[in-house]
């Protein structure tokens, strides 16, 4: 039963996605600022870390598929999620391994994820067009509050999941600590 | 390790092909949407449609009690405003009858003023704001087809972008660019004919529409309105899109463009209405003379 906690969890992840800007209050809206919820990323990272071990790739596997979702239901350009999320959680998979599973380490590795996968969406999208920033006006209205909005969401989410990941790591790869 | 080394870079570039031939599969200007895809949006749209709901009472309630603070204002301004309601209501009686009757005696029945309205809830909105869409809990089902127009009570907000059986995705103004252009005029008082033109896209900066005039001399004023003229085939006629703010030659001075103020708000969306346009369209009346363009 315990395997399915996950994907549902990043299920209702994506589909709360949905209703994050409406849950900011309008002053911020006002602003030029684009603030993206990249929450999947986030609890993808935290999946990284207290959940995956060394040899497991469930991460990336999780970002292949929801990022494709993402891709879907939400852009009308296929696959640059899946491609971003899969690489992005693939390469903090890799720096994981040299590093101790705490706080700070998984929060530097998210601010890292989220630097390099937001980057790498603006990269695409500008290619094909879809975004009209130029670089130094992306990083101020699209960078900076994303990524301060995301280690927020990443301070909230911390506490409620990082004993019940490392818990249900322990179930589903049966090892001893 | 090197033959590892290999696999992994082999592994990067597979999936960087398969990205660019999913990029260009999706970028095709395609008919409707794969079964898969179809079948995702309304799995999601179903979960959004559930946690949409105490998502929007607490944002109605929040928005509530901030227009609690303007209640007595508005209520003066509203009701110096009835009276000459009032006046109008008799007017509009009076045209509608004398115009049904002046329609029966021509014999014309249809008109593409005519639409059927599909009311739907906004369930979710795209969190890559690069992209203006929304998402509606109503689909093919409903009746929603591709490419028909979405207003709110104040005006126009888009068009069905894509549907699928239970939800469809519409793109709101924001994001039209000139693959999709809204044939328009604007209802001048002083002038008779009435100018026309087209909305060719989005100016982010100021949230301004683009209006292109197709006369290069009118003498518009700030605070026209613009209608959907209908003529394009796909809109209904006589859908609000927004009001002139200011007119500036184009960039080669041989025509004018007007920014155009959208009447609807794009950012607190709930309820809107999708449009089903009664006219045939063009391409549906062959070998029929359409009224189309000048």
């Amino acid at each position: 039963m315990h395997r399915f906690y996950l994907p549902f969890l990043l299920l209702m992840t994506i589909v709360v996605e949905g209703v994050a800007t409406d849950l900011l209050p309008r002053s911020v809206m006002a602003q030029e600022w684009m603030i993206i919820p990249h929450w999947l990323l986030v609890f993808l990272v935290l999946i990284t870390v207290f959940f995956d071990l060394e040899d497991t790739y469930f991460s990336v596997l999780y970002a292949i598929l929801f990022g494709l979702m993402i891709d879907i239901v939400y852009t009308s350009v296929i696959g640059v999620y899946m491609f971003i999320y899969a690489i992005v959680i693939y390469i903090i998979h890799g720096l994981r391994k040299m590093l101790h599973a705490n706080f700070f380490v998984a929060l530097s590795l998210t601010i890292l994820a989220i630097l390099l996968a937001d980057s790498g969406l603006y990269i695409i999208y500008f290619f094909i067009g879809i975004s009209p920033l130029l670089w130094d006006e992306y990083i101020v209205t699209r960078l900076l509050p994303t990524l301060v909005a995301n280690i927020a969401f990443f301070a909230l989410l911390y506490p409620f999941t990082k004993n019940r990941l490392v818990h249900w790591s322990l179930q589903q790869f049966d090892y001893k600590k | 390790m090197a033959f590892f080394r290999r696999k992994r870079l082999f592994i990067i570039l597979v999936g960087f092909i398969i990205l660019v031939g999913l990029i260009g599969f999706s970028l095709r200007d395609r008919e409707e949407l794969s079964t898969f895809e179809q079948f995702l949006h309304d799995t999601v749209g179903w979960f959004q449609s559930i946690v949409n709901v105490p998502v929007e009472f607490t944002t109605t309630v929040i928005g509530n009690i901030d227009d609690i603070k303007n209640v007595y204002q508005e209520n003066q301004v509203l009701k110096s405003r009835l009276n000459e309601y009032k006046n109008l209501v008799y007017e509009v009686q009076e045209l509608r009858r004398d115009n049904e009757e002046l329609r029966s005696i021509i014999g014309k029945t249809e008109s593409i003023n005519d639409m059927q309205p599909i009311q739907a809830s906004v369930i979710a909105r795209s969190p890559e704001q690069w992209f203006e869409q929304v998402k509606i809990n109503r689909g093919e089902q409903h009746g929603v087809k591709k490419n028909m127009a979405v207003i709110t009570g104040e005006g126009m907000i888009g068009k069905v972008l894509n549907t699928s059986q239970f939800s469809s995705t519409v793109l709101l103004l924001s994001g039209f660019d000139r693959s999709n252009r809204i044939s328009v005029y604007v209802n001048s008082e002083k002038i008779n004919d009435n100018v026309s033109g087209f909305i060719v896209g989005y100016e982010e900066k100021e949230e301004n529409l683009l209006l292109e005039l197709n006369e290069y001399d009118t003498e518009l004023k700030k605070g026209e309105l613009v209608v959907s003229s209908g003529l394009g085939g796909v809109f209904p006629k006589g859908l609000e899109i927004g009001t002139i703010k200011e007119i500036v030659p184009d960039k080669y001075g041989l025509t004018q463009v007007a920014y155009v103020k959208p009447s609807a708000d794009f950012e607190k969306l709930n309820h809107v209405i999708v449009v089903k346009r009664m006219a045939q369209q063009p391409e549906q009346t062959e070998g029929q003379t359409v009224e189309e363009g000048e």
